[in-house]
């Protein structure tokens, strides 16, 4: 919403921004990062919870009149700030415990110690990249950073990475800075987390847990680099709780650990990876990155056939899906991943594609279409509605067969927009869904990018 | 042991920067208009948070001090939030230009 007020405030005409009391903060830091000082009009406390005759009240005593003297009053420019340090400076020295609060009192850890970024350390891990560690991957919201390999070699160092892992959490970031990625929404209320997805050879030449506890802390390399991508977010972007203000996660959840894919138990059974149906070829070292709002029940199936699992998948992780698919609605996209136990695959397997489970899902899971705008209406868009969403091309025609609101809607609205994979205890028979938000964060995949001496430095440095 | 407390010989360490340069460059804001009377006020909405009760109201109100000016609705425009954001906002100079906007109110973020 700001950066539409910065473009037409680039043009030459002034704006003025409505913004809710909460987001003030917020909205401070984002101007600062556009570098436009742009004017704002507070509707005080928020929208959602006013009745018609407080909100009128609210409008017409604070809003508007803040929004008038934006528009004719000249307002001062934007506060340049501090000068700060230059990339690879050295801020502070001191002990161990001495670095964690300096750290901390700047708002540049997650909370947890951090490993000390060292300039012998921060060189460790350039080393596993043939690139320039000036080289910038994206400049990033809310602050304007430039998300540059020494920004990423910092805080892989910081979130207990080791330096073999660069290559992969570079391919993380470039993911992240894809524009179709949205990680200016990162900040958003939903509180929504990256989640890193590893496939390839790369998943046992670095000991990703690919099996039972996956999602579990404990494995280094899935517990760091699913660190990492909250470390990057607070410190690169800004994206950080208070006291810090980018980072708008109403409640939020932690990060998630690196979901690594047991390739080998995909291959017995015939189906391709979770890459390879991304269009990347066996072998190849891919990570993707995908935002997660939701996590489904630990989901339990049981039986000898495929449809005894997916219509327990419909069920159960279908009811979790449908609370939030019409944030997906609005925008024509959302996406799950579901991860799946190496035994309930091989049932599946033995009878149906994924593209099988993927139409089976597609067609099984409903909503009303009341029930749709009902959730939507709570969640910020009372005037949600699928017929204008089909006549504006949003939404396949079959959104608007009719009228009736108890009429049936997919809650999925493209069988293609389910991803499958597999890992977990292969002896136990349950998956879990992972559900993106809306269309911020989709899956965005990228090779991963050895250094030429990666086996010389991998032997090195394990 | 607490963070303030240090043990002799206790290994030092100098730690480098975390974050990485700004690298947006600076612009100005527009000049504002003390009187909005003749003048053409658009509004670019992100169709959530009720915006179909409050830019009414905000119309009323800056109408009512300046009875003169015009207003070009948020419907005019498109979503700036939308599935067609992008079209949207890249668009935005010239349907802007088209109707000669002079003013922008913008939301709504909450």
């Amino acid at each position: 919403m700001l950066r539409a007020a910065a473009l037409v405030e680039k043009l030459g005409i002034p704006t003025a921004s409505i913004v809710a009391t909460g987001f003030l903060k917020q909205a401070d830091l984002l101007i600062k990062g556009l570098g436009v000082p742009l004017a704002v009009g507070e509707y005080p406390g928020h929208p959602m919870v006013d009745s018609e005759d407080e909100l009128k009240r609210k409008v017409e005593e604070i809003l508007a009149p803040g929004l008038l003297k934006a528009l004719t009053v000249t307002a001062p420019g934007l506060d340049a700030g501090d000068a700060e340090p230059a990339q690879g400076d050295i801020v502070f020295s001191g002990t161990f415990d001495q670095v964690q609060d300096y750290f901390y009192g700047k708002l540049w850890t997650d909370g947890l110690p951090v490993v000390p970024p060292t300039k012998s350390r921060v060189d460790a891990f350039l080393e596993f990249t043939d690139r320039n560690p000036d080289d910038v991957l994206g400049v990033l919201p809310p602050e304007g950073r430039a998300a540059t390999l020494h920004s990423i070699a910092v805080n892989g160092v910081m979130a207990g990475c080791q330096p073999e892992y660069m290559p992969i959490l570079i391919a993380a970031v470039e993911a992240m800075c894809d524009p179709d990625f949205r990680i200016e929404d990162a900040g958003s209320t939903p509180g929504w987390e990256p989640l890193v997805i590893v496939n390839g050879p790369i998943i046992k030449e670095l000991d990703f847990n690919y099996g039972q506890g996956v999602m579990r802390v404990g494995r280094r390399a899935n517990t760091s680099i699913g660190r990492f991508m909250r470390m990057f977010l607070r410190n690169i972007c800004g994206y950080r709780i208070p006291p810090g203000a980018g980072d708008k996660g109403s409640i939020g959840q932690t990060f998630l650990v690196a979901l690594a894919e047991d390739e080998d138990s995909a291959r017995r059974l015939g189906w391709p990876t979770y890459a390879e149906d991304r269009g990347f070829v066996p072998g190849e070292n891919v990570v993707t990155v995908q935002s997660v709002v939701v996590i489904t029940p630990p989901t339990y199936s049981a039986g000898a056939r495929a449809e005894d699992h997916a219509a327990q998948w419909a069920q159960v992780m279908g009811h979790s899906f449908t609370y939030w698919s019409h944030t997906g609605f609005k925008q024509g996209r959302w996406n799950a991943v579901i991860v799946v136990s190496p035994n309930i695959a091989n049932v599946i397997a033995r009878e149906w594609s994924k593209d099988d489970v993927r139409r089976y899902l597609h067609t099984h899971i409903k909503v009303t279409a009341e029930r749709a705008a009902y959730y939507a209406g709570m969640t910020a868009t009372p005037t949600f509605n699928l017929q204008q969403l089909v006549r504006d091309g949003v939404l396949p025609p079959e959104y608007a067969e009719s009228d009736d609101p108890q009429r049936l809607i997919n809650v999925i609205i493209k069988p293609e927009m389910i991803g499958i994979l597999v890992a977990g205890d292969p002896d136990r028979n349950q998956s879990r869904g992972y559900m993106a938000n809306q269309r911020q964060g989709p899956p965005t995949s990228r090779r991963v990018a050895l250094p030429k001496r990666w086996k010389q430095l991998l032997k090195r440095g394990i | 042991m607490s963070s303030k407390q240090t043990n002799a010989g206790e290994p030092q360490y100098e730690v480098m920067w975390p974050l990485s340069p700004k690298a947006t460059k600076p612009a100005a804001a527009a000049s504002r208009i003390p009187d909005l009377n003749g003048k053409i006020v658009c509004e670019l909405w992100d169709v959530i948070f009720r915006g179909e009760l409050i830019y009414p109201l905000v119309r009323e109100y800056i109408k009512a001090r300046f009875p003169k000016s015009k207003f070009v609705e948020y419907t005019e425009f498109g979503n700036v939030y939308g599935p067609r954001e992008r079209d949207v906002v890249a668009g935005l100079a010239a349907e802007l230009r088209k109707r000669g906007c002079e003013a922008v109110i913008v939301g709504i973020g909450a």
